[in-house]
């Protein structure tokens, strides 16, 4: 199919099918949103699945469309156009599966994936924990294998959408002899089982998005383990950055209609006759431009890796690039609402401008902190000697 | 930009560079256009030219911006864009071409035109001191006047590799181009962004070099928290203004992205250019250091065809935001 013809096609499906009980589902979900319409949202993934929606780019082999990477891009800008909801699927579909479908066995892959790409199975990522945040490789969660199982205790953190999580991977330590990176191995645990307690964590937003998640001698099968004892660590971050890509345009379409409704809100109160708000909402567009000329250079070429300034970090960059940004407009919703963003909804309901502006001061913790990525730039791009 | 350079557009950005590693100072001239042609590379082939595009011409501009060499390269080729397609002043292109003659470009409105000849004053004439030509936005067009038709006073500059000069017209034979000024001055904001974000790529290669070398406390002080990460947000910096030039040069209406590009960059090259001078310590205050030299050049680009202030508000007004 021509791109113009599948473009056509995506934004047609989507239009049919955000009507009726997905009416109501447009512009949910997300950071920030993540507790909104969660049932109705798990019945939108399964739609997704029918709709042969997930998956898009996974080999034909493996259940996937097999389809290439411009179309991938053109089905999440116009997924992000119709304000269909944000995915609940997409730990599943972004980072468990490119994962399996890397390191997996062939069982592996027949059990899993189709749960995935029919919307049906929820999964979740067990990594933080109290004490290895952004030092990941401090994990302490301990696995034993005895009887044919694995028997897991700790605590994980910061586990987005745990509670509708029917699987999560897990970060684990196999050997206690070995420290730091080695001795972690990559388990796939069920969440509803009695060793696996989750608790939702009150963000200042008022709202729960993330979980502690504890394991008091959870199990998960012997063989629920992807790729070798003591390899987790190699097979966590292998597939890091297969996410970014197809998902980067989508999100600069999610931020350009952000700012189009913080910009709307300055007209409305004329805040924009205002010089200084007149100069940020200008720089806060053309801060929009220059991520996506980013994107598009570093992104826009499928075939060759970019030649530029550090190379191999340009998911780095891109993060220092958006997180800043998006905390800025949040900045700016707040100045540009003015004193009424004082005032909240009863039982600390939110506006838009209230929960962009709280919610983005998690833009520079999350996904690795600002802090480290500048520390990866510095030595994986810049060559600086370490310490 | 090099994130979209073609085989052949990487072939001519390794022998500026190579050139630029082998001669310095304003008599790199002659060469630079007998040799390599530069001067022509927009000009076509039938005027003397190489009949390349404002993307060639911009990869001699960030070459010759990243060693600052002090030839009055950006006026001239852009000139030859910009005259390439208003062939109403086509004698003067093989001049150009040759490299014989240089022009330098005088936009404002405080010239006016009375039966083809020009009367006013133009100051911070970049290239202005030793152009043979000047171009002038007069009347809504751009007239040609050959430098021997004004009086033309060379400034002292801030920035010692890029000569100014006030121009006063009185009574100048003038020659009507057709060409846009406005859309002239756009592309040359387009060029100024490109130069920048590679001048900038410089700085920030030689303070990474530095740090590496440089020894404090027994160790390089590149292991420092403090400045890795500083060099990291430069390095933020400086690929986003890549990729913002890359975005203004593939552009066919630059009217939003001449000025925006331009003050993205230039921004980014002050701001990298400043963190030299910090990073190098001592040796970044002095004058044999070259570091002050991107300072000087990046404040002067940041202030000649519009100051931030001045473009984030033609941005706002072009983009329709305000």
């Amino acid at each position: 199919m021509e791109d113009a013809e599948f473009r056509q096609h995506v934004r047609d499906w989507l239009e049919n099918q955000l009507t009726g009980e997905f009416a109501s589902l447009v512009g949910t979900g997300g950071p920030g949103r993540e507790h909104e319409f969660v049932t109705e949202r798990l019945a939108w993934e399964r739609r997704l699945g029918d709709g042969g929606w997930i998956g898009l780019g996974w080999p034909e082999a493996d259940g996937g469309r097999g389809l290439p990477w411009r179309q991938q891009v053109i089905f999440y800008e116009e997924y992000t156009r119709a304000g269909a909801p944000a995915r609940v699927g997409h730990m599943g579909e972004q980072l468990l599966g490119p994962t399996l479908l890397m390191f997996g066995t062939q069982e592996q892959k027949a059990r899993f994936l189709p749960g995935i790409l029919s919307g049906t199975q929820m999964w979740c990522q067990g990594y933080s924990e109290p004490d290895a945040g952004s030092d990941l490789a401090a994990v302490r969660t301990r696995a034993v294998l005895a009887d044919g199982e694995w028997h897991l205790s700790g605590q994980k953190i910061w586990t987005s959408l745990a509670h509708v999580a029917d699987w999560c991977f897990v970060l684990a330590r196999t050997d206690p002899a070995r420290e730091r990176h080695q001795g972690l191995s990559y388990l796939l645990v069920p969440m509803n089982q009695p060793g696996v307690e989750i608790r939702p964590i009150v963000q200042l937003t008022g709202k729960s998005e993330f979980n502690e998640v504890f394991f008091d001698d959870a199990r998960a099968q012997a063989d629920d383990i992807v790729g070798a004892a003591g390899d987790g660590w190699r097979v966590a971050m292998g597939t890091l950055g297969v996410e970014r890509g197809v998902s980067t345009f989508g999100q600069q379409l999610g931020f350009r209609r952000e700012f189009e409704g913080v910009l709307a809100a300055a007209r409305a109160n004329r805040s924009i006759d205002d010089p200084d708000i007149a100069a940020r909402i200008t720089d806060a567009w053309i801060g929009l431009q220059v991520m996506l000329f980013y994107a598009e250079a570093t992104l826009g070429n499928t075939a060759g890796t970019p030649a530029g300034t550090a190379p191999g970090t340009e998911a780095n960059i891109a993060k220092l690039l958006w997180a800043p940004w998006h905390q800025r407009l949040g900045e700016l919703a707040a100045d540009v609402a003015g004193a009424g963003v004082t005032v909240t909804g009863p039982d600390y309901a939110l506006s838009d401008a209230q929960t962009l502006f709280l919610y983005t001061r998690a833009d520079t913790i999350y996904g690795g902190s600002n802090e480290i990525q500048r520390d990866i730039i510095a030595e994986r791009g810049l060559g600086l000697p370490r310490g | 930009m090099d994130y979209t350079d073609t085989a052949e557009q990487a072939a001519l950005r390794e022998v500026v560079r190579d050139f630029c590693q082998r001669h310095a100072g304003p008599s790199a001239w002659p060469r630079l256009t007998s040799e390599l042609g530069l001067a022509g590379l927009a000009i076509d082939e039938s005027h003397g030219g190489m009949g390349a595009t404002l993307a060639e011409v911009a990869i001699a501009v960030e070459e010759l911006g990243r060693v600052l060499l002090p030839v009055p390269y950006l006026s001239t080729a852009l000139a030859g864009a910009v005259l390439s397609v208003a062939p109403a002043d086509a004698d003067l292109l093989p001049e150009l071409a040759s490299g014989k003659l240089t022009a330098a470009f005088a936009f404002g409105d405080s010239v006016t035109v009375t039966d083809g000849h020009l009367d006013g004053v133009v100051t911070h004439v970049l290239d202005g001191a030793e152009a043979g030509v000047f171009l002038v936005s007069a009347g809504g067009s751009l007239h040609a006047v050959r430098a021997a038709d004004t009086s033309v006073t060379p400034a002292d500059t801030l920035d010692l590799t890029r000569s100014q000069a006030s121009v006063e017209f009185r009574r100048s034979r003038a020659v009507d181009t057709g060409a846009d000024p406005g859309h002239a001055e756009d592309l040359l904001r387009v060029l100024l962004a490109a130069e920048s974000a590679a001048a900038a790529g410089y700085c920030l290669e030689v303070t990474v070099g530095y740090l590496k070398t440089r020894r404090q406390f027994s160790r390089p002080i590149g292991t420092f928290q403090a400045l890795r990460h500083r060099c990291a947000d430069l390095t933020v910096e400086v690929s986003s203004a890549r990729a913002t030039a890359c975005a203004a040069l593939a552009a066919d209406d630059v009217s939003v992205l001449g000025p925006l590009a331009k003050k993205y960059c230039a921004d980014v090259f002050w701001h990298v250019a400043a963190e030299m001078i910090q990073l190098h310590g001592g040796i970044g205050f002095t004058w044999e250091h070259q570091a002050h030299r991107y300072l000087k050049r990046a404040k002067t680009t940041q202030l000649l065809h519009g100051s931030p202030a001045q473009l984030r508000r033609m941005v706002a007004d072009r983009a329709g935001l305000v």
